[in-house]
């Protein structure tokens, strides 16, 4: 058998399990995902785009089992005020959840929605997954507008002052969970989203964001931490002109994270910052996959993204700035650092650059290396403990990432989790 | 020798006037300066006269002992015997000082239809020159203003112009970020260029500059055109009552 | 240093300056009448051995051809370079054609093809060498002028000559063609040959194993630091010819050697494939500089013509303290897809690639190289500058490689691309992957355009946009260029200015 019928014959055994929703104005859109999924098949270990990340725990039929786990702490988000949506294993929680309703926005469940005869979703779910395919595949980003249980719809026409937040709890460890939500903002909208949780066993989620001119959306959000789950997840973003998109991702330890960021820069002067910080020790597979498009003149984009990594974890970013033919004064940034705490772990990049513009000001670093010995000798010697001199330069080495969340008391948030998370983790 | 009337000038990207019409003569053997406020267009007016990409001349005119430079490119200008002291030169990566300015003395020499310099004698006379200038061997060899400091990068600039014995000199601000010590090097230099046949036109914010550069006449400008002239006389009154004042006066 | 010692390097940056002038054309692009012998188009195994057989090789060679030809049958064409570029038809090429005169030595002036001669002089060999290379009694007792370069051309598909074999031989220099070397010296032919490009490496490597005519051999024997820079001249000449030559340099314990490669080849308005293989072996303490300047015709301004340049070009570090550096000055070519590469096996052995790859017009390249650190200790460094022009495409490709066991190394990347007009691409493609801590690695990239400030300086200063451009972009080359032994250096930079040409206005 070649390499093309094991794809295809490893995904008819992938989807036994799996049905399509039945919806009047969505029933097109799951049918075309599912002949996307079908032409493709499952990914091969050997794929370039799989190059360092072994997709083998992600096509299996079933989800690898993931020992539940209780922090006995309270949530990241805790403390902000903020409009709360539950899931647990993927299923909607309407008891720990609010009132879905607030003021400048509609949102719903998908689930709810798709009962209806008509949305306005229709044009938006599957579109920017179906346009992410190209240049590159993307099975389960497929698999999941095919199949995905449920989600949230939201709709933002003003500026939405309490962030959404939504929490994925774990409490069956087996569960399989396909979340996939669409989130538009009409002109000028702003909205903020937060996320927290493991969500589940093996979590796929999908989330397209349409952002229009002038509009903003901001992201944060934490995977869980110390956990055994498997995630792959998936950002599909549109850009409308002098709009602005920022998201950031914590992820502290989970037995495998692939998270893919697709944007598209599609109006002039728009303005896109992806950043993530992940910590690991021991069993811990990260997989940052960015692609950025700049296709309108003027626009900026960053991406800043660095690892922690012990025990043998291993890190990997692919990170792609393409530069379409007339995305003149593009300004494209992109970082990738890993910091190796022992001598087991690792670190694999592929950052790169496709530019077809010439009047264009792109980079992109990526090192990999263990900690400053110069300055952690420096710290001890003023008397400061090892282990304490060893997390403050971690901080410092995360804060990059981290600054790029734009709400002071998020970013001190997420800096608490990490404080915690390295104290924990101390060798 | 270089006669500007009536120029008016915009922003080529954008809709904005920045020259209304000016009209200024600089006479062989004559310093004349131009002081002005910030944002007044005189180094526009520079940029102008030696063919900067980005603006557009909308009216009048700008010649060079009577040969039109505005219908010229930059580096027909150039050998025309323009020359301009950068307000902020540009750094160039990998290309030595050397290399660079024996590259710009050759290319004049043979658009002129001039004898290229021989290595030996452009060896000798940029030593010579960059010694009254205190500019060692070193700075000579490392690349184009590439890490220099402000007062070399200036220093720099006045070597290029007496290597290339321009008729027509223009200094952009050439005092900005200079210490005192600096500013007497650099003006010793240009004064030693001074000359009969050769005119200068100094863009300057403050007058300190023309304590050590005697202006033959003072022009002030302000809002794209010349609003008053005068000789050395004007460039104290500046010194001691500011711009507002004189653009009172005009007003 | 003083202003007398500046003002040498000054001379040849004015080079720069009046080849932008005076040369509008591709340079290299005659063609020399000379009558050729050829064997049938197309590739089977009778072809191998009929190239075998050309070349008076002993069986074991002859089965080490064909067992690479099997292999390479099964093979496919990799496809994951960003070239684009019609399919070969591999069966209408020529793999054998070599000038008739070279069918017996010349014995005498006489009897050596004038048209010959008249390419080593137009390819700028020097005469003495010349002489030597038609193969002139005597030629090695006149007196040189200035520095001493060995060279051995290569013409189509057989090397004609080799100069100063005797000098060399005298400091246990071995410097000849590997057609030489197969029969000459045999042991270190088969120790060697194919140990670090494995006949299997990739499809062009194994066809290049199967078909191979011609190509140099160096042995420098332990202790020995090469009295004079060894260098091969290499030109496509006849039509529809594919050229494949094989480099074996061995660099034995405690030795030095300098080796430069040039390359061109005649305008033509059909494409022409070249893949060459050349493998080094370092072993203790040894160095090697290998430097390339690749000059092949790469096509006219629409795109018709220009070779096809698919090369493996590999470096083993096999021995502590080994070092290697590949130079490489890439302006010629339709379509370049070559890796210099560095296996770093020895503990504290060190690679260096220093790479400029210019692209303009119709041309694609895509090149770069692999560092991969197996030792404790060892060091890499890459400097790449790309410049795309025209409608070219211009990639960078690499890797580099911490092996668990390469402890404490270190690795530092730049590449930068530059791009002229805003109809070209420029592409970074870089692989990072760290295995041990205790190593560091440090990448960065930037892409911009030429630097319009920098470009009006130049013209204020009275120079034309072109050679604003020129002079430009030599200095963003300037790393690389310093990396070139001189006599390179200078081709090198005016072959930058040449290549450009056309790209502004």
């Amino acid at each position: 058998m070649g390499i093309a019928e094991t794809r295809i014959s490893q995904l008819q055994d992938r989807v036994v399990g799996l049905s399509v929703p039945a919806s009047a104005w969505n029933a097109e859109n799951r049918t075309a995902a599912v002949e996307r999924l079908q032409s493709m098949g499952l990914p091969a270990p050997r794929d370039e785009y799989w190059r360092f990340t072994d997709p083998k725990s992600l096509n299996a039929i079933e989800a690898p089992k993931a020992a539940l786990f209780d922090p006995k702490e309270t949530d990241v988000f805790d403390t902000v005020d903020r409009l709360e949506i539950v899931f647990v294993d993927g299923v909607f929680d309407a008891v720990a959840s609010d009132d879905l309703s607030g003021s400048n926005m509609t949102i719903e469940r998908l689930s709810d929605a798709e009962g209806h005869d008509s949305h306005w979703a229709a044009d938006c779910y599957g579109a920017l997954e179906a346009i992410g395919q190209t240049p590159v595949q993307r099975p389960f980003a497929a698999l999941n507008t095919a199949y995905a249980t449920d989600g949230v719809l939201i709709r933002v026409t003003g500026k939405v002052e309490k962030p959404v937040n939504i929490t994925y709890r774990h409490a069956n460890d087996t569960s399989d969970a396909i979340l996939h939500h669409v989130i538009k903002l009409e002109e000028g909208a702003e909205l903020t989203l937060l996320e927290n949780g493991p969500a589940a066993a093996r979590f796929n989620k999908s989330c397209e964001v349409f952002v229009a001119d002038r509009a903003a959306f901001h992201h944060v959000r934490t995977q869980g931490r110390d956990h055994e789950r498997r995630a792959v997840t998936y950002i599909f973003a549109d850009l409308g002109t002098e709009s602005v998109f920022k998201s950031f991702t914590l992820t502290a330890n989970g037995a495998l994270t692939r998270n893919e960021c697709v944007l598209r820069l599609n109006g002039d002067d728009a303005t896109a910052h992806v950043a993530g910080a992940s910590v690991g020790d021991g069993d811990f597979h990260h997989d940052d996959t960015v692609f950025i498009t700049h296709d309108a003149v003027g626009c900026e984009s960053r991406q800043v993204f660095k690892k922690v990594l012990r025990n043998g974890a291993t890190g990997v970013f692919q990170g792609k700035i393409l530069v379409k033919p007339d995305a003149q004064k593009t300004d494209g940034y992109q970082i990738s650092q890993s910091l190796l705490l022992d001598a087991d772990s690792q670190f694999l990049a592929k950052p790169e650059l496709e530019i077809y513009a010439d009047d264009v000001a792109c980079s992109h670093g990526s090192t990999s290396g263990a900690i400053d010995e110069e300055a952690l000798f420096y710290l001890c010697s003023r008397g400061v403990p090892k282990d304490q001199a060893t997390d403050l330069l971690t901080l410092a080495f995360l804060a990059e990432a981290v600054d790029e969340i734009e709400s002071d008391t998020l970013s001190d948030l997420i800096v608490e989790k990490l404080e915690g998370w390295l104290e924990r983790h101390r060798p | 020798m270089l006669e500007i009337k009536n120029l008016q000038v915009s922003l080529a990207e954008e809709d904005k006037e920045i020259l209304k019409g000016v009209n200024l003569t600089v006479e062989a053997g004559k310093v004349h300066a131009i002081m002005g406020p910030n944002g007044s267009g005189k180094s526009t007016l520079s940029y102008v006269l030696s063919g900067k990409d980005g603006y557009e001349v909308t009216g009048g005119s700008a010649s060079l002992d009577g040969e039109d430079l505005l219908e010229l490119e930059p580096e027909e200008r150039a050998a025309a015997g323009l020359f301009l002291a950068f307000q902020y030169p540009v750094e160039i990566p990998g290309v030595g000082n050397m290399t660079f300015l024996r590259t710009a003395v050759n290319a004049q020499r043979k658009a002129r239809g001039e004898e290229e310099m021989s290595a030996a004698e452009f060896l000798k006379v940029v030593r010579e020159r960059a010694k009254t200038l205190k500019i060692d061997a070193d700075m000579l060899k490392r690349p184009v203003n590439v890490g220099f400091s402000g007062g070399e990068k200036k220093r720099n600039e006045i070597l290029q112009m007496a290597m290339l014995e321009p008729k027509m000199c223009i200094l952009d601000e050439t005092d900005s970020g200079l210490d005192v010590d600096a500013m007497k090097l650099v003006s010793e230099g240009v004064n030693a260029l001074r000359d009969e046949g050769r005119g200068f036109l100094v863009i300057t914010h403050y007058q300190r500059l023309l304590d050590h550069i005697k202006p033959d006449v003072v022009h002030i400008m302000a809002n794209g055109r010349i609003v008053k002239t005068g000789g050395p006389e004007l460039a104290l009154e500046v010194e001691q009552n500011g711009y507002a004042d004189i653009l009172a006066e005009v007003a | 240093m003083t202003l007398d010692q500046v003002e040498v390097k000054e001379g040849v940056d004015q080079e720069t300056v009046d080849a932008v002038r005076e040369v509008s054309t591709y340079k290299y692009g005659w063609e020399t009448e000379i009558e050729m012998e050829y064997a049938p188009k197309g590739v089977n195994p009778d072809i191998v051995c009929l190239i075998s057989e050309k070349n008076d090789e002993p069986e074991w060679m002859t089965e080490w051809r064909l067992s690479a030809f099997e292999r390479w049958t099964q093979m496919d064409e990799p496809k994951w370079a960003m070239v684009n570029y019609p399919k070969i038809d591999f069966q209408d090429q020529y793999y054998y054609a070599r000038p008739k005169s070279m069918a017996e030595k010349p014995k005498s002036l006489d009897d050596v093809d004038p048209k010959l001669l008249a390419t080593y002089e137009k390819l700028g060999i020097p005469l003495k060498e010349q002489m030597i290379l038609a193969g002139i009694e005597g030629a090695e007792d006149a007196p040189a002028e200035g520095r001493k370069v060995a060279v051995d051309a290569v013409f189509d598909s057989v090397s004609v000559g080799t100069t100063f074999q005797d000098e060399l031989k005298k400091a246990g220099v071995i410097f000849c063609s590997i057609s030489e070397a197969i029969r000459e010296h045999p042991e270190l032919v088969k120790k060697y040959l194919g140990s670090v490009v494995p006949v299997s490496d990739n499809f062009y490597a194994t066809l290049n194993s199967a078909v191979f005519s011609d190509g140099s051999f160096v042995y420098i024997p332990p202790g020995v630091r090469c009295p004079m820079e060894l260098s091969t001249y290499f030109r496509i000449n006849a039509e529809n010819t594919g050229q494949f030559e094989r480099t074996l340099i061995i660099a034995d314990k405690g030795s030095y050697v300098s080796y430069l490669e040039g390359c061109t080849a005649p305008q033509r308005d059909t494409a022409q494939l070249h893949a060459a293989v050349v493998e080094i072996i370092i072993e203790e303490d040894a160095e090697v500089k290998y430097s390339t300047v690749q000059n092949w015709f790469p096509g006219d301004e629409n795109g018709n013509g220009g070779i096809y340049n698919f090369v493996t070009k590999r470096a083993d570090c096999r021995g502590a303290r080994s070092k290697v550096m590949w130079t490489q000055v890439e302006t010629g070519s339709a379509v370049t897809w070559k890796y210099p590469s560095c296996i770093l096996r020895g503990d504290e052995s060190q690679g260096e690639f220093y790479s400029i790859a210019i692209a303009n017009n119709h041309q694609q390249a895509d090149t770069g190289t692999k560092m991969i650190h197996l030792g404790k200790d060892t060091k890499s460094r890459i400097v790449s500058k790309g410049i795309s022009a025209g409608v070219a495409q211009n990639t960078y490709r690499g890797l580099v490689t911490m092996h668990p066991r390469a402890k404490n190394s270190r690795n530092y990347t730049q590449c930068d691309s530059l791009l002229i007009g805003d109809k070209c691409g420029a592409h970074t493609v870089p692989y990072i992957e760290v295995k041990n801590n205790s190593s560091r690695v440090e990448h960065e990239a930037t892409t911009s355009k030429v630097d319009d400030d920098q470009l009006f300086y130049c013209r204020q200063r009275g120079m034309d946009e072109e050679e604003a451009v020129a002079l430009v972009v030599n200095g963003f080359c300037k790393d690389v260029l310093q990396a070139l032994p001189m006599e390179f250096a200078m081709e090198a930079q005016q072959l930058v200015a040449i290549s450009l040409e056309g790209s502004v206005g």
